[in-house]
């Protein structure tokens, strides 16, 4: 999967904006739209949302997780947990890319938030890093992961999987059939 | 006497704070943790003055312009008072100083410090100092006798000594303290006072008061209560020198008569909080404190013995004599006073109160909600409201005059009664304050205008909600204007006059189609605008002179009125006016407002004459304005959001309670906008504040509606509840169709349909709860249609008494339907001047009557009868055309005439109504289903014989013969109904009704069932045929019968559905109206009933069963009002 696949998953992700228009109810094969009213906030696609600020129709209200303080208390959190803490977005990391290169205007502190979320962003891949190592090393069968978001799922995955593949395919050349072969 | 405690108030950050008042008691200053100074106008001042000191300031002293300060940065300094500049360092330590004095002649400082040391300075020469040494830990405090000759000091060490200053040396000191290692360690600050006379030396030791005689140093006597269960930390003597007021940690005050060893006065700091500073007032009335959370509170009317004592000293010459008149004037000076200094320096004190968030009281968008507050907590106090503010104008009056103590003492007895209330001050709706440096100046559904008003920039931001109205605009605001309003065509500002230059009106007309977009208006000097608004093509600005002045939006000048009173708000809409103005002076706190209500436009009028608006208790107008669909609504300081009912007089009725739906106490709501279709109450949350700051930029949340009906937990009040919700939120149909706008008739139908709905829910549930005479005045108020549907269910659910009153209702309903119509028929005969009043009139019964019907839609099993009604009632308007012959009236009506229509076709899924071609689908090519009424049968009875088939004219034309009932099978006379829509598709089946049909001409035919059905006499189309049969055979003389009938079939098919079912049911309502019943029993009996009774009246009820496509056969249930108008075309009536 590709990250830009990811992020379009994520423009699925609702967001409110305020409207400098007005529009009836518009009907979309995903769900009614709308009504705009212009100055009243409406919960739109995270697509769209962008498409009319790009136009200057619109300004986006970021999501309440999207504070600096929030951000902060989450990322205390996962520093001081060794699991994965719950994230208050499943793409958490999308949307503040998304939003922060679009519509940074309309979120206060966008820079700060931009730091926290890269922080809480690092601090995860680290932890999930770790535990793949572990993974590796106690050569466990299976693990279980929770509170993981699509896109570090997918940052990882095709590392994980191909390393794990050729360490099978070197440790089957160990075993003792595959060292006969090598005997010949 | 008990005092009276006055709430506490903010004063600085949390810590440790010292509080003292200056000499003549005019000022209360105060230090803290944050290192200011506060100079405090009283308890009430919003505005201290602020003097920074350093980072921290742990005590203060203050004597004649002298303010010495012991701050963090280890000095004690001295700062001029009250300007607060830097008089320089009086001395310095190596740690901080813990407290400082000063003695009455002002010459010597005394600080002690963490330094273990205890310094006197004299002030004129800082150089010459004494310094005692003896303490073994950090001083807590320092006192200088009043004689100037010792000096007592506490300390951490547990000591308290007794210093010669002179000397420098201890002459005694005692061991009574807790040790501890620090001043912040210690259980007590144990302050020290000496008696004003210099006798006695208080100290707090525990939970009492120590008191030493001077010079034996011995301990006279102790001090204690009950009340005071944690350690005492201050102690004050008041000025008279014969009590003595101790503050404790635990937050107790008490005040002991000291001769008497009595405890004349307990007061508990309302939170608790350590008490660490006390003054008390130079005219001993009062006592200051300070909590080490920062916060000031005042002990008012302490031990007015003393207080009189202290009368008897200071001013023997005070206004004994005056009469209670002269009394009650001087107050009104207080009160005056205290509003004009409150007009003088309102940015000032907003300014201090905008930073505190946490206390809201604080925050007056007016100087009314402080005063409100302490109305609130006076009442704790038992104490009546009236001598409170007394007591408060007392304090302003030793502000003003220098007669201290005199007033409430003498006043007290004098006047208890209400006392009247400031006057809230003139306001533009959804503006923040005009103090603040960045405000919203309006925000309103068009939107929103921010001031900034800072050191570099002086300017106003419009911006627009939508862009398509205009782009933003950015203008520079050098006029100072502060009254905003924005509308779709304009932008309309004010100012005050200033000294030079007179208030200014300035409008910036956007939309206008010429260049000059600008226009401005000076007022005649000294008149000032105190409020504006703009509505559609006019602005308004309401002035001092109690003036309304009224410009076009180009700028002529236009009508100008007077105002009753000082206006308060003013808001335009369309061609509405609102206006809020003082109608007088409202008392404890109630402000005294009333309302006008004025109308521009085609009938110029007054709506509401000055009727006094309704507040809330104790509150002022917080915001005033018009919903999106031009009904006036205000909203009080209490949150309470009120919406004008017109159809209820002009009454004001709630419709929401803002702070309801606040989490925190402090917390509110600031209102802009109000939507009632779909019903929205527009406002952004404010967290603890009144009003939300620039920054970040607020989002708008939307509340929804709720009256405060009773019982809403329960189904019945929430049904009733939602119900006149409904009705109250669609009264603006009628005002706005009544004062000729266009209206939303689709969104009409559907709230009478959903208030309709709501009625039958609350019947069905009185229903349910045996409550027959409340179901009968639930059916009053439904419409006739809706009443049909109760007696259906009434019936079905065994109720035969109640439905046969409400059989009795739906009759009077009909009839009065039916004289509605008539009259309206009359008036239009009679009355053809085609007025505007005549029309409007009549346009509304129309409205009403075209209405009603789709209101039978309250069930959706039910939609094909009324469609079927509608269409009958369709038929009026038809026959009203027709009798009409004025043109006036014709051209007036015909506007509103095809509004049913397309409802029709929208709403109602109706098979018969595939939308046919019109006049011409009577002709045999056209569809055998023809569509509306109007098309079908208006033509045809106009102009018989004109169009090119005459058979289906001539079926208008005939005399409904009530005929001999024939025994008929039910079996056919269903079948032929429901297969005559559909018979194109169905050719084979319609050949065996024919063919069973046949021998209806013929001979009788034999009873093909023997029920009930059997005394069934004819079908429509027997009817039909019978009337017709000469035209056909007159066409075509040569047929056989069965072509007869095959070719009346035809004829038949080629009318109207509508018109076949008349004819049912005519056959029905003049034969036998049982006969085509297939209903359980109990119906048959009550239709036939009425029927029988009724049929006579016009009113017929009538059960059949149709069938309109294959797979739906529906039970038909219809009230049929207007069958009268079949007979009267038919001309059989």
């Amino acid at each position: 999967m590709d990250p830009s696949e990811v992020e379009f998953l994520a423009e699925k992700e609702t967001v409110k904006i305020i409207p400098n228009f007005s529009l009836d109810k518009v009907y979309l094969i995903g769900g009614d739209l709308g009504p705009f009213n212009p100055g009243l906030p409406v919960s739109v696609p995270v697509w769209l949302a962008l498409n009319l600020k790009q136009r200057q129709k619109c300004r986006i209200v970021p999501p309440e997780w999207m504070d600096a303080d929030k951000l902060e208390e989450i990322r205390e959190l996962e520093r001081k947990e060794d699991t994965f803490t719950p994230i208050p977005s499943p793409h958490y990391m999308e949307l503040t890319k998304l939003l922060l290169n679009h519509a940074a205007d309309n979120i206060p502190k966008a820079d700060e938030i931009r730091t926290l979320v890269k922080d809480i962003w690092d601090t995860r891949i680290a932890k999930l890093r770790l535990s793949a190592d572990s993974f590796i090393t106690q050569q466990e069968a299976h693990a279980k992961l929770d509170n993981l978001t699509l896109m570090e799922i997918n940052t990882t995955r095709t590392f994980l999987l191909d390393s794990l593949k050729y360490m099978y395919k070197l440790r089957s050349n160990l075993q003792p059939g595959s060292g006969k072969s090598q005997d010949y | 006497m008990p005092c009276e405690r006055r709430p506490m108030r903010y004063g600085h950050s949390e810590g440790h704070t010292d509080v003292c008042f200056d000499e003549e008691g005019k000022w209360i200053v105060t230090c803290g943790s944050d290192g200011d100074v506060r100079i405090w106008d009283g308890l009430d001042d919003d505005d201290p003055k602020s003097i920074n000191v350093g980072e921290k300031a742990y005590a203060l002293a203050l004597h004649r312009g002298r303010l010495v300060t012991a701050a963090s940065n280890n000095t004690v300094q001295i700062h001029t008072f009250p300007d607060g500049d830097p008089d320089g360092i009086l001395t310095r330590f190596t740690t901080n100083a813990t407290h400082v004095a000063i003695n009455s002649s002002g010459s010597r400082v005394a600080a002690g410090s963490g330094d273990f040391l205890v310094k006197v300075v004299e002030v004129s020469d800082s150089s010459k100092q004494k310094t005692l040494r003896g303490h073994e830990a950090p001083v807590l405090s320092v006192a200088l006798d009043p004689k100037d000759e010792f000096l007592a000091s506490s300390s951490c060490d547990g000591s308290v000594a007794v210093w010669r200053i002179d000397e420098q040396a201890r002459v005694t000191s005692w061991n009574v303290l807790q040790k501890s290692s620090d001043v912040i360690n210690s259980k007590s600050l144990c302050r020290l006072a000496w008696q004003p006379s210099g006798k006695l030396l208080a100290v707090p030791v525990g939970l009492a008061v120590q008191l030493y005689e001077r010079d034996s140093w011995s301990h006279v006597s102790s001090l204690s209560d009950d009340f005071i269960t944690k350690a005492v930390n201050v102690v004050i003597w008041s000025p008279c020198g014969k009590l003595l007021a101790a503050g404790s940690v635990g937050g107790n005050l008490a005040v002991w008569d000291v001769e008497a060893k009595l405890c004349v006065e307990r007061q508990k700091h309302e939170k608790g909080y350590t008490v660490c500073g006390m003054a008390w007032h130079p005219s001993g009335v009062q006592i200051a404190y300070t909590d080490t959370e920062g916060c000031l509170g005042l002990l008012d009317g302490v031990c007015v013995s003393s207080a009189s004592a202290q009368k008897s000293l200071k001013a023997p010459d005070t206004k004994a004599a005056k009469d209670y008149d002269a009394l009650f004037d001087e107050e009104d000076d207080g009160l005056l006073d205290e509003e004009a200094s409150e007009s003088h320096s309102p940015v000032k004190k907003n300014a201090d109160a905008e930073g505190d968030d946490e206390d809201y009281d604080m925050i007056p968008t007016t100087a009314r909600p402080r005063n409100r507050g302490s109305f609130l907590d006076d009442d704790e106090n038992s104490l009546d409201t009236g001598s409170v503010n007394v007591d408060r104008f007392s304090e302003n009056n030793f502000g003003g005059s220098a007669e201290p103590a005199t007033a409430p003492v003498k006043s007290r007895p004098a006047y208890d009664g209400p006392v009247p209330t400031p006057r809230q001050k003139a306001f533009q709706p959804s503006s923040t304050p005009a103090h603040l440096m960045h405000r919203f100046m309006v925000w309103n559904s068009v939107g929103i205008v921010r001031g900034y008003n800072d050191e570099h920039d002086n300017a106003i931001d419009v911006e627009f909600h939508d862009t398509a109205i205009h782009h933003a605009m950015h203008l520079s605001n050098s006029l100072n204007h502060t009254m905003v309003d924005l509308s779709q065509e304009a932008l309309l500002l004010a100012c005050e006059g200033t000294e030079e230059l007179s208030s200014k009106l300035q409008c910036s007309h956007f939309s206008t189609w010429d260049t000059c977009k600008e226009w401005t208006v000076d007022l005649p000097k000294g008149e000032d605008v105190c409020a504006v608004c703009l509505g559609q093509g006019w602005a308004a600005a309401a002035t001092s002179a109690l003036l309304v002045r009224l410009f076009s939006i180009g700028g002529v000048q236009r009508e100008m009125f007077s105002l009753p009173g000082p206006v308060v708000c003013m808001v335009g809409h369309g061609e509405q006016l609102l206006i809020a103005y003082h109608r007088g002076t409202g008392f404890d706190g109630e402000q005294c407002l009333g309302v006008q209500l004025l109308q521009f436009g085609r009938r110029r009028r007054q709506v509401i004459h000055g009727e006094p608006l309704p507040l809330s208790v104790k509150s002022y107008l917080a915001w005033m304005g018009f919903t999106a669909e031009g009904t006036p609504c205000f909203v009080d300081s209490e949150g309470v959001v009120r919406l004008l009912n017109r159809s209820l007089g002009n009454a004001w009725t709630p419709v929401c309670h803002t702070r309801e739906n606040c989490k925190s106490k402090s917390d509110h709501y600031w209102v802009v906008g109000v939507h009632e279709s779909p019903q929205q109450l527009r406002c952004i949350p404010c967290k603890g504040s009144r009003f939300p700051p620039t920054l970040p930029r607020p989002a708008v949340a939307i509340l929804p509606f709720k009256l405060p009906y009773c019982h809403t937990a329960t189904e019945k009040g929430q049904l009733e509840e939602q119900y006149w919700r409904s009705v109250l939120f669609h009264n603006h149909y009628s005002f706005l169709s009544s004062s000729g706008y266009e209206i939303d008739e689709e969104a009409q139908n559907q709230a009478s349909k959903e208030q309709q709905e709501l009625l039958m829910k609350m019947f069905a549930l009185a229903c349910k709860m045996e409550r027959e005479f409340r179901c009968m005045e639930l059916a009053e108020m439904m419409t006739q249609s809706v009443v049909t549907l109760a007696i259906r269910y009434a019936t079905s659910s065994r109720r035969m008494a109640l439905a046969q009153r409400l059989g009795q209702l739906a009759l009077e309903k009909a009839n009065q339907l039916q004289g509605e119509v008539q009259e309206q028929e009359d008036d239009d005969d009679e009355e053809n001047y085609g007025s505007a009043k005549q029309n409007s009139r009549f346009r509304e019964s129309c409205g009403g009557s075209r209405s009603r019907p789709s209101n039978a839609r309250a069930e959706e099993e039910y939609e094909e009868e009324v469609e079927h009604e509608e269409q009958m009632e369709t038929e009026e308007p038809a026959e009203n055309r027709r009798s009409l012959l004025n043109p006036f009236n014709k051209g007036s009506r015909s506007p509103e005439r095809p509004s049913p229509k397309p409802v029709n076709k929208e709403d109602r899924v109706n098979p018969f109504k595939v939308s046919g071609p019109g006049k011409s689908s009577a002709a045999p090519s056209g569809q055998p289903r023809v569509a509306n009424v109007l098309d079908t049968m208006t033509p045809s009875s106009r102009k018989p014989g004109a169009l090119p088939n005459p058979l289906s004219k001539q079926n208008k034309s005939p005399v409904l013969k009530p005929l001999v009932p024939r025994p008929k099978s039910k079996t056919q006379a269903t079948l032929l109904q429901m297969n005559a829509p559909k018979l194109s598709s169905k050719k084979s089946e319609k050949e065996a009704t024919v063919e069973k049909l046949r021998p209806v001409e013929v001979p009788p035919m034999p009873p093909a069932q023997d029920n009930c059905e059997n005394r069934k006499p004819k079908t429509g189309f027997q009817l039909w045929l019978e009337e017709n049969r000469k035209n056909i055979l007159a066409n075509s003389p040569d047929l056989e019968e069965t072509d007869v009938i095959k070719e009346a079939m035809g004829c038949f098919r080629q009318l109207s559905a509508e018109d076949r079912l008349v004819r049912s049911s005519v056959c029905v309502g003049f034969t036998s109206p049982v006969t085509l019943f297939i209903p359980p029993p109990q119906h048959i009996v009550i239709f036939t009933k009425y029927i029988y009774i009724y049929c006579i009246n016009i009113h017929l009820f009538y059960q059949t069963e149709t069938g309109y496509s294959g797979t739906e056969a529906r039970p038909f249930m219809v009230v049929l009002s207007s069958v009268r108008r079949c007979y009267i075309r038919t001309g059989h009536h």
